[in-house]
């Protein structure tokens, strides 16, 4: 068992500096731009305007970065893999599929943290500088986007395990549009009439949603998120993960190397 | 033998998911999309995120107005008007031509707390927006005149509205009669009925023609109150004194009927006056 | 009593090919095959005969429809026969954003090799594969001849008894295929044992002590080559010299060609005589003879030509 998880931690660290050799936390300086280019821009407006523009801004970004990361990167990681056959080696070694899957899921979801917590500390660092009070109650809604990112890449990850990258990236990002609107699709009988109840509820049920890890609006307005909610999310996020994880697995574990 | 574990895991740990979220669901209440719209956005605004896709937009936002206030909560008192005005506008700025985004404004600014806002001359400048972006909409017009008459008591205006939707081509018959006999009668409650069950016929089902049904009942009540008064002065002249209490009525041989409103709240009975009024705690109960 | 290498017994797959209707292409049919403990087994057939769909098969690439093999008595499932075989595909593609060191030291962590057994094996491979000069170097720069030999690196990491190399010596130039033969000579002298696929015969001939012929997914034979190939003489191969034209009609000579100023036949074995008393006869003065035993090549030809294969057999797959 010891063994299994120092290869998982050797695939995830591998991982992890593959993202970074790919360049993708370069997204961070795009980042550090927008912050300070909203935080010089937005010295004319009235002080409580300002601080919420620039929450919603940072916080926005934090989740649309990430969500793209969370996406690309994610469907690469298996289906580059497969497409260009550098699985092949790696599988002969004594790694299991199961080791590698899970590996470079925590290498990426590693990736996001690290990328979630730069950008929380330019956002806090941009609200210092500009005069705002740094507020604790915005890491509430960083964990939040966090949650909502894992649960992304997993997706990301399970589609790439079934289809071609483009056609995984395309669902995925379906996936996430569909999530965002979860209100919609609970309530498609009063803009669809003939939409059977069943089929919302199942859809519902069935569709993650991703309104859940959405707290920005809260925060940005300076109301609390209450410890509770958080945990409720969290749990909502392990279970949806853990399932689509079995399955992205059990797909990967069962697929043929043509 | 992966794909067994892989069931089972499922099968144990998905039955979290929907029940979490019912949770969520509770603690941060199902609307919580709805704040943004205070802040800043005005319907132009919005109007320019979406290029090329308003009409679903307007979907959005009319599932999340309706979402909202709406469906069987009807009486329900924690509603916030103050995003209904900015959450019409929107979905009417992106598709103006969305009629029964206009309507469902007008019922709810118009109406009394609780159902409504109380405010019925927005919500009747509602419904002249709506009108005036689609000229060759008689219905609009129609419920604009009739909601001159019921919320703002304005005959005059009232059929002149309705007289100039009837000259739209495709409006219906009665409306011009509908337009004079509103001059003619001073009868109040007959010509409200009459509007109220127009709106009822023409609605689809949902909370318009809830309301509309709400509104009929309303005036059902006051006519029972009205037989109800009539019956106390026939007691009088049958027995020489007015009634204690209502149930001498029925023992009195006057009345045959119910003694409460068709919402099960009894009818008030001043002694004094000799009147019977829809009693104040019953949900049936307007001002005059 | 150490157990074999591998023994592969009734190893079966198919693919499924097509979209809408889809039919089941057998790629390989009950494959019976015993590698012995320090040999070089060639892999042979011509491409799509199901060589690379076997080593896919063996690394769990692949899972069979039917049939098992065992790696020194372990079962195809097992993980531990893993850390004694290494594996190098065709055409290996490795991280190409990885130096040679960073990926080899990668590979020595899955085998859960110590830091200091990692550095000191990493920069023994690159000097045995010639890729020391290189070593700092992002393998995306890597020539194709560079990537197989860091591919070769990857597979020798855990100091494997068995090797399974698939087509090893492709990309590389005279210099680097020297390299590779030696170091597979160098391996068995270590007392390893190696597989290794090919479609290039000569390297089987001079490599193998056995070699192992596969035909549209069926084992054709195998053995020594002395086993496989016809024992006996082909036939003659005569340099004449001064001779002209007109050799031709002496009977038993197959081809006549011209070398120079020498003239070459090709003659049966039993003619010998009277060919020569035929080229003295017009003057000409025999120079060599030289007995043609079949090559593997010819035995391949032959061998497809007449299953019907032919041309079929060595294009498409």
């Amino acid at each position: 068992m010891g063994r299994g998880l120092s290869r998982v931690a050797a695939v995830a660290a591998n991982t992890f500096r593959e993202t970074v050799r790919e360049r993708v936390l370069y997204n961070l300086v795009f980042f550090a731009i927008l912050m300070t280019a909203s935080g010089l821009l937005l010295g004319q407006l009235s002080i409580r305007q300002d601080e919420k523009i620039l929450i919603d801004i940072g916080l926005g970004a934090i989740d649309l970065f990430g969500t793209l990361i969370a996406v690309f990167i994610g469907v690469g990681l298996v289906s580059k893999e497969i497409e260009r056959r550098s699985l092949y080696p790696l599988l002969a070694k004594p790694l299991s599929r199961g080791e590698l899957f899970l590996g470079k899921f925590a290498g990426l979801v590693f990736t996001l943290l690290v990328n979630v917590a730069v950008m929380m500390a330019g956002l806090y660092a941009t609200l210092a500088a500009t005069g705002r009070g740094v507020e604790p109650r915005l890491l509430a809604a960083a964990y939040a986007t966090l949650l909502g990112l894992v649960l992304v890449v997993a997706i990301a990850m399970l589609f790439s395990t079934v289809t071609s990258s483009v056609l995984a990236s395309v669902l995925s990002v379906g996936v996430v549009v569909a999530g965002r609107f979860s209100d919609v699709v609970r309530h498609m009988g009063e803009v669809l009439p003939g939409a059977p109840r069943w089929l919302s509820e199942v859809l519902y049920a069935v569709i993650p949603n991703f309104q859940n890890f959405d707290f920005k609006d809260r925060v940005a307005y300076g109301d609390p998120v209450p410890a509770s909610v958080l945990a409720w999310v969290t749990v909502y996020a392990a279970a949806y993960v853990t399932v689509v994880l079995a399955v992205g697995l059990a797909s990967f574990q069962s697929r043929d190397f043509q | 033998m992966k794909r067994r574990w892989a069931g089972a895991i499922v099968a144990v740990v998905f039955p979290l998911v929907p029940w979490s979220q019912s949770r969520i669901d509770t603690d941060v209440g199902e609307f919580r999309a709805q704040q943004e719209v205070l802040y800043l956005w005005s319907g132009d605004h919005v109007k320019r995120l979406f290029p090329g896709f308003e009409g679903l937009a307007a979907d959005v936002y009319w599932l999340r107005t309706v979402q909202y206030f709406g469906g069987t909560r009807l009486y329900a008192r924690d509603k916030s008007f103050e995003l209904l005005r900015p959450l019409i506008e929107i979905t009417t700025t992106l598709d103006p031509r969305l009629e029964i985004a206009y309507r469902y404004g007008a019922v709810f600014l118009s109406e009394r707390p609780p159902i409504g806002a109380g405010r019925p001359r927005e919500g009747i400048e509602v419904l002249s927006r709506g009108a005036a972006r689609n000229p060759d909409s008689w219905r609009l017009r129609q419920e604009l005149g009739f909601f001159h008459f019921l919320y703002l008591h304005d005959a005059h205006r009232a059929a002149a509205v309705l007289e100039e939707a009837s000259t739209i081509p495709g409006a219906a018959f009665w409306l011009r009669t509908f337009a004079a006999s509103l001059l003619a009668q001073g009868g109040d409650r007959e010509a409200s009925r009459r509007m109220w069950r127009q709106m009822f016929e023409q609605a689809e089902a949902g909370i318009l023609k809830e309301n509309a049904r709400l509104q009929l009942r309303i005036l059902d009540a006051r006519d029972a109150a009205d037989d109800l008064t009539a019956a106390v002065a026939e007691f009088e002249r049958r027995h020489g004194r007015r009634p204690e209490r209502l149930d001498e009525l029925v023992r009195g041989g006057v009345w045959r009927g119910p003694l409460a409103d068709t919402a099960g709240v009894p009818f008030h009975y001043d002694g004094q006056t000799g009147r019977v009024t829809v009693a104040t705690e019953s949900p049936l109960w307007r001002p005059r | 009593m150490e157990e074999a290498p591998l023994v592969v017994r009734g190893l079966t797959k198919s693919y499924r090919v097509g979209h809408i209707r889809q039919s089941l292409r057998p790629a390989l049919t009950d494959l019976d095959l015993d590698v012995r403990a320090g040999e070089i087994l060639g892999y042979v057939g011509p491409n799509g005969s199901g060589k690379t769909t076997t080593l896919k098969l063996l690394t769990g690439l692949l899972r069979p429809d039917r049939g098992e093999a065992r790696f020194f008595g372990l079962a195809l499932g097992a993980r531990a026969w893993r850390h004694r075989v290494g594996y190098l595909p065709e055409h290996p593609y490795l991280y190409d954003y990885l130096t040679p060191v960073e990926y080899l030291d990668y590979v020595g962590r899955l085998f859960g090799m110590s830091a200091a057994r990692r550095r000191e094996r990493t920069r023994e491979l690159l000097a045995l594969v010639g890729l020391e000069r290189a070593s700092g170097t992002p393998m995306r720069r890597f020539s194709k001849g560079m990537m197989q030999r860091a591919g070769l690196a990857q597979a020798l990491v855990n100091d494997p008894d068995l090797l399974l190399l698939d087509e090893p010596m492709s990309g590389l130039d005279p210099l680097g295929r020297r390299l590779v033969r030696n170091l597979i000579l160098e391996l068995r002298r270590a007392g390893k044992t190696v597989l290794f696929s090919t479609h290039i015969l000569s390297d089987a001939e001079t490599l193998c002590d056995r070699v192992a012929v596969l035909r549209a997914g069926r084992l054709l034979s195998v053995g020594t080559l002395g086993e496989i190939l016809h024992p006996d003489v082909a036939h003659l191969e005569v340099l004449v010299g001064g001779v002209g034209e007109g050799l031709g009609a002496v009977g038993g000579v197959v081809r006549q060609e011209a070398v120079g100023e020498r003239t070459r036949l090709e003659v049966e074995e039993g003619a010998l005589g009277r060919v020569i008393g035929a080229v003295e006869a017009t003057g000409g003065r025999v120079l060599s003879v030289l007995p043609v035993r079949q090559s593997l090549e010819d035995y391949f030809v032959s061998e497809m030509a007449g299953s019907g294969g032919g041309a079929d057999a060595w294009g498409e797959g």
